[in-house]
């Protein structure tokens, strides 16, 4: 055990009162992150890093994260860092700027070890298709298994206790699914809530900042620093930032919550909905009134492809400017165009290309009210529905995932309602904008699943007191490889 | 709707300056046929015919006005600093009239 392995206050407190430093504590985390056998980074900064731990001075008592390692995925500008968003079209590029949470965090003075892998431009779910290869799942040291994505890097970092925290980014569930393959909280805020300059943008009406911890306060604490206006994303809210790790013990007394009952019924894993259960109940003990409730059955097997049509279209526009010319690799051509079709063709991966394509599919004349139009206007239809249950209720609580990390090659039917529901309902959460958190629930044979909790916009306060009572009841706070929690729930 | 065919897929991918190989694009066809089968989902949500596209998740107050300060623009060699092909302080690229 070493002070990485505590919660951020826990670390803390053993700075401030000096039984530890910020280059002790920077140089264990790159030691950490050195040994690293799941392929979570692209960058690892060690000179910068202890630099920057070396000027931090005296202790801050009222700076949590003063001296406090973390990670950031590797779709953060970050000025004179390479920061390739894991795709060998962006190799080679150096941020002239930082994103704004990356400033943040250094004004804060928490220390940036490095940059982590992602699916190729964040765009995929599994950790596979980075330029750097598979990222594998810590809990799995056959390196059988996924650790999902798009933020696989991180996920993986955090899991493994090289850092207390680490930044991604969620699109549809890029953030909280591998959270849930990890043993992780995985917070997605409130649509606005963390300014999003600096971050690559995939499919902004969907995008969000995001991060990893391994239990509820850390995860109030590193809202608060990321939080608030920017003047550089006009998306950003203006709504003040609340002490949010002071409403972490809140409780859940009296509070109603939501079990969206027809995705619980595509969910074929007992075992899981054993533990489910089992939580739902505690959480009655607890004073909640928890309550099923039936969402659609056909608007939530609508998610998954409304989803691929709208983050597709955006992001086939939002890429074009990746053409070799300003940045990134250039192949020269008899024209420009087909110096950029060069660039384009050998910098891309696949998928890419693929999702690309299907974008500028639905976006053509002749499919673009069917498609499109038609995607935007479910996804409109979607969210008052969901607005509509929150009205009535506090929070919507389902599993996360409907199984563990599945097998790397493992095949699914993509026409199934456990894959158009259970594996993808999560991206309600980006469609209404609405915060959404993932915290364990169990393990089955070592191996963690989650369960997500989303409540209303700008509630994050409530959010992480509800959080907080699932992990006492789960107690699989600060789960971590090192810190494996068997014989829960 | 258009329908699918290698030659439109190949079309878009050309329009997006991109090429892939044979193989890839029978992988591409054979997921449209699943895709099309899950967007069918989307007509079968009832009438959409009062919703208004959504391209975000809900209004937000803003600004679009700033305060009228200067700031440092990019210099010449920051701008470039990321351009693989430059030539005399500018980004070089291939003769555009022969």
């Amino acid at each position: 055990m070493s002070y990485l392995d505590l919660p951020i206050r826990a670390i803390h407190e053993a700075l401030v009162a000096k039984k530890t430093t910020p280059v002790e504590l920077a140089k264990e985390a790159i030691a950490r992150a050195k040994a690293d056998k799941e392929n979570a980074f692209e960058t690892i900064e060690e000179e910068k890093a202890l630099a920057f731990a070396a000027s931090l001075g005296e202790p801050e008592a009222d700076n949590l994260l003063w001296g406090i390692p973390y990670l950031a995925k590797d779709n953060f500008s970050t000025k004179g860092i390479e920061t390739t968003a894991s795709s060998n079209i962006l190799n080679g590029y150096v941020p002239l700027f930082d994103a704004t949470v990356i400033t943040k965090l250094k004004e804060r003075k928490a220390v940036l070890i490095g940059k982590t892998t992602l699916d190729e431009l964040a765009m995929g779910g599994t950790g596979t298709t980075g330029h750097k290869g598979i990222t594998y799942n810590p809990f799995d040291p056959k390196h059988e298994r996924l650790i999902g994505g798009s933020s696989c890097g991180s996920a993986a970092a955090v899991a493994s206790s090289i850092v207390p925290f680490a930044l991604g980014s969620d699109t549809g569930d890029s953030v909280r699914k591998p959270a849930s393959y990890a043993g992780l909280v995985g917070m997605k805020p409130t649509w606005g809530r963390i300014s999003r300059y600096g971050l690559f943008p995939f499919a902004p009406s969907l995008d969000h900042v995001a991060y990893f911890t391994r239990n509820v306060d850390d995860s109030a604490i590193v809202l608060e620093a990321l939080s608030g206006r920017d003047e550089h994303d006009s998306t950003s809210s203006t709504k003040p930032v609340e002490n949010y790790e002071s409403h972490v013990k809140d409780g859940i007394k009296g509070k109603r919550i939501a079990i969206i009952k027809d995705i619980n019924d595509s969910i074929t894993n007992a075992d899981l909905m054993r533990s489910f259960n089992a939580s739902v109940d505690a959480l009655r003990k607890e004073g909640a009134i928890v309550e099923d409730v039936l969402f659609g059955e056909k608007m939530l097997q609508s998610l998954y492809p409304t989803y691929m049509v709208i983050s597709c279209a955006e992001a086939t526009s939002n890429n074009a400017n990746l053409d070799g010319i300003k940045f990134g690799p250039y192949y020269d051509g008899k024209s420009y165009a087909e110096a950029m079709y060069n660039a384009r063709t050998k910098g891309f991966s696949e998928l890419i290309k693929r999702r690309f394509i299907i974008g500028s599919y639905c976006l053509m004349r002749e499919n673009k009210e069917e498609l499109f139009l038609a995607a935007q206007r479910n996804r409109a239809k979607i969210v008052e529905r969901l607005n509509e249950i929150l009205k009535d209720y506090d929070f919507v609580y389902v599993p996360a995932a409907p199984s563990v990390a599945p097998l790397i090659h493992q095949l699914s039917d993509k026409l199934s309602a456990e894959y158009l529901i259970a594996d993808n309902h999560l991206c309600l959460g980006n469609f209404a904008g609405l915060p959404s958190i993932t915290v364990p629930l169990c393990l089955q044979n070592g191996l963690p699943i989650g369960v997500n909790l989303m409540g209303r916009a700008f509630e994050e306060s409530d959010l992480f007191a509800a959080a907080e009572v699932i992990e006492e009841i789960t107690g699989l706070a600060n789960l971590s490889v090192l810190n494996r929690k068997e014989g829960n729930l | 709707m258009k329908t699918i065919t290698i030659d439109v897929l190949k079309d878009a991918a050309n329009r997006l300056l991109f090429d892939l190989t044979e193989a890839e694009y029978q992988t591409l066809y054979e997921e449209f046929g699943i895709l099309t089968a899950q967007m069918k989902a989307i007509g079968e949500t009832g009438d959409l015919s009062k919703y208004e596209p959504m391209t975000f998740p809900f209004d937000c107050e803003t600004s679009f006005l700033r305060e009228d300060e200067p700031v440092k623009p990019l210099s010449r060699e920051e701008a470039l600093s990321n351009a693989s092909n430059k030539l005399n302080g500018q980004i070089k690229l291939p003769k555009v009239v022969l």
